[in-house]
C-alpha cells in the first residue's frame, strides 16, 4: 500500500476505506465534550435502570419469598393448613467473647458460646409475621445492648414445619462453595432428623456440566439417609447405576412416606452418592456442603430446640 | 449515510449464512460454546441475544446523531447494558419460570461482540429500520448457530436431544467440554464453506479481516 493513498480493507466483498487517524491529542474543549457526554449517558442509563428497578423491585421480592415457601412445602410434604416458622441465628461479637442469637418465633434467645442462656425475649407480632429478614435484623440489633452492624451479623437461617402446632420436620438453608461460586440449597430432615429431600436454591455452575446437581437424578440420590448415613457419606466416580437412578427419580411421583417404604433397603446398598459426569467438583460441593449443613444443625440443635 | 441500505432479504439471509456471526465471522465464540452443551440451553441464550440485539441496533440507530462519535463505544456497551439488565429484571419479576431457566445467560450478554459490531458496522450508517432488520438478520442468524451447535453437542456427547434419551449410552463425552464445543464449530464451519464451494464463490481465505 502506498502512503498516499488512503488505506483500503476488503470484507466480505465490501471495500471500506479506512480514514486517516487523527493523532493529536483532544483539545481541553474537547476533552471536555467527551466527559460531559459520557457523564450525560451515564446518567440517562441510571435513571432508566432506577425506573425499571422501581417498578421490578416487589414483584422480584414477591416471588423469591413464594419459590421459598413452595420449596419448603413440597420438601416437607406440607398441607394447606401447616405454618412455617422460619428461625434465622445471629452472631455477636462483644469484644473477644462471642455470644450467638436465635430469632425464633415466639422468642429471641441470648446464648453464650457453648449454648447456656443470657436471656430471652418475647418477639412482638410485627416482627414474627414480617417477611423482610432487614426488618427483622434491625430489630433483633436494636435489642441488644451494644450491637452495631459490625458486631452484630445475621449468619444463616433455618425453617420449622408445623402442622397443628407440632413441628413436623425442618429445612436447614445451607450454603456451600461450587465450581464458580456459591451454591445454595435447602436441606429437608424429618422430625427424627432423616433427610427427606434436597433442592438446589441457587448456582451458577457451569450449564450442561455442573448444573445437573439440579437433577432428579443427583439430588434425589440424598434422600431417605438417615443423619448417621450421611455423616459418612462419600462422593464415588462409579456410574449410576441404571435400577437406581430409576429409583430415585421416582421420588417426587410416590412421595417420600411411600418411597422411603419400597427403596430403604436399597439406600444402605448405595452408601456413597454417585458424582455427575464431567462435574465431580460440583458433586463433591453439594455432598460436602450437606454433610456440613446437617452436622452444624444437629449441634445448634441441642441448644435452640427448647425456643422452638 | 454513503450507499442507500440492503434489500430486507440480503439483511436477513446475510446474518443467517453470509456474514453468520458464529460461523463466518467467528465473534462470540467464548460465551458461545460455554453454553451449547445441549439444544435447550443454545435456544435460550440465542433467544436472549436475538432480542437484545434488535434492541440495541434499534437504539444506536435513533441515537445515532446525538452520540458523539469518540464516545461512541462506551455508549454503545451501556445502551447494551441497559437492555440486558432490563431484560433481567422483566424477565425475573414477570417470568420467574422463564428466568430460573435463562437467567444464567442473559447476563452474558452484555459481553457479546457480535451485537457491539453491529451497531458501529450498521446502525451507526443505517436509518432505524433497516437497522432492525440487520439485528433481526444478525440475531436470528446467531439463534441459528446456537440451535445447530447444541443439537450437534448434546447428541454426539450426551446422546439426547432436548433431554430426551436418544440413546442409552454418551458416544463421545468430548464434545460436551469446551474442546469439543470448538471442534463442534470447526465442523459446522467447514460445512458452510463447503456450500459455499458448491454454490460456486470463492472461499473466505484472502480477506485482511480483523475481526477479534
Amino acid at each position: 500500500m502506498s502512503t498516499n493513498e488512503p488505506d483500503q480493507i476488503t470484507v466480505h466483498g465490501h471495500t471500506h476505506v479506512l480514514k486517516p487517524v487523527n493523532q493529536a491529542p483532544p483539545t481541553p474543549a474537547e476533552m471536555l465534550r467527551i466527559a460531559l457526554g459520557l457523564t450525560v449517558v451515564c446518567l440517562i442509563a441510571a435513571v432508566i435502570l432506577a425506573f425499571f428497578y422501581y417498578i421490578t423491585q416487589p414483584a422480584k421480592e414477591h416471588n423469591q419469598l413464594e419459590r421459598e415457601q413452595r420449596t419448603i412445602r413440597q420438601l416437607l410434604n406440607l398441607g394447606p393448613e401447616a405454618s412455617i416458622d422460619e428461625v434465622r441465628r445471629y452472631l455477636h461479637w462483644r469484644g473477644n467473647e462471642l455470644e450467638v442469637l436465635y430469632l425464633a418465633n415466639a422468642s429471641l434467645a441470648h446464648l453464650d458460646d457453648d449454648g447456656a442462656e443470657l436471656a430471652r425475649l418475647d418477639v412482638p407480632d410485627e416482627i414474627r409475621v414480617s417477611t423482610s429478614g432487614d426488618a427483622k435484623d434491625t430489630w433483633v440489633r436494636g435489642r441488644i445492648a451494644g450491637a452495631n452492624e459490625e458486631s452484630l451479623r445475621y449468619v444463616g437461617r433455618f425453617f420449622v414445619g408445623r402442622e397443628k402446632g407440632a413441628a413436623v420436620g425442618y429445612v436447614i438453608e445451607g450454603i456451600s462453595v461450587g465450581y464458580k461460586t456459591f451454591i445454595r440449597f435447602f436441606l429437608a430432615l424429618d422430625s427424627q432428623f432423616r433427610l427427606q429431600g434436597l433442592e438446589i436454591v441457587h448456582h451458577e455452575e457451569d450449564p450442561g456440566l455442573g448444573d445437573e446437581i439440579t437433577q432428579p437424578y443427583f439430588k434425589n440420590q440424598f434422600a431417605g439417609r438417615t443423619r448417621d448415613q450421611i455423616a459418612t457419606l462419600e462422593v464415588t466416580k462409579d456410574p449410576l447405576p441404571k435400577e437406581w437412578k430409576l429409583a430415585v427419580e421416582s421420588l417426587p411421583e410416590l412421595g417420600f412416606g411411600e418411597w422411603l417404604k419400597q427403596f430403604e433397603p436399597e439406600i444402605a446398598r448405595h452408601p456413597n452418592i454417585y458424582a455427575i459426569t464431567g462435574a465431580t467438583i460440583s458433586s463433591e460441593a453439594v455432598s460436602d456442603g450437606v454433610k456440613r449443613a446437617l452436622g452444624n444443625f444437629l449441634k445448634r440443635m441441642q441448644s435452640v430446640e427448647r425456643y422452638l | 449515510m454513503s450507499r442507500p441500505p440492503p434489500p430486507v432479504s440480503t439483511l436477513i439471509m446475510r446474518g443467517l449464512f453470509d456474514e453468520n456471526p458464529v460461523f463466518r465471522l467467528a465473534l462470540s465464540l467464548c460465551p458461545a460454546v460455554a453454553v451449547t452443551t445441549s439444544v435447550k440451553n443454545g435456544l435460550m441464550l440465542g433467544v436472549a441475544v436475538f432480542v437484545v440485539q434488535v434492541l440495541s441496533s434499534v437504539s444506536a440507530s435513533a441515537l445515532k446523531n446525538v452520540i458523539i462519535s469518540k464516545i461512541r463505544i462506551p455508549v454503545f456497551i451501556i445502551i447494551i447494558a441497559i437492555w440486558v439488565t432490563v431484560m433481567d429484571m422483566t424477565l425475573a419479576a414477570y417470568f420467574p419460570e422463564v428466568y430460573e431457566e435463562v437467567g444464567l445467560y442473559v447476563k452474558l450478554i452484555v459481553a457479546f461482540a457480535i451485537i457491539i459490531s453491529r451497531m458501529e458496522l450498521f446502525s451507526m450508517k443505517n436509518p432505524v429500520v433497516p437497522s432492525f432488520w440487520d439485528g433481526f438478520g444478525m440475531g436470528v442468524g446467531f439463534l441459528v448457530a446456537m440451535i445447530l451447535t447444541g443439537a450437534f453437542r448434546e447428541l454426539v456427547g450426551s446422546g439426547a436431544i432436548f433431554g430426551i434419551e436418544v440413546v442409552e449410552f454418551k458416544p463421545l463425552l468430548l464434545i460436551v467440554l469446551p474442546a469439543g464445543g470448538f471442534f463442534t464449530i470447526g465442523l459446522i464451519m467447514a460445512l458452510f464453506n463447503w456450500v459455499d464451494l458448491k454454490r460456486g464463490k470463492k472461499l473466505p481465505g484472502d480477506y485482511k479481516g480483523c475481526h477479534g
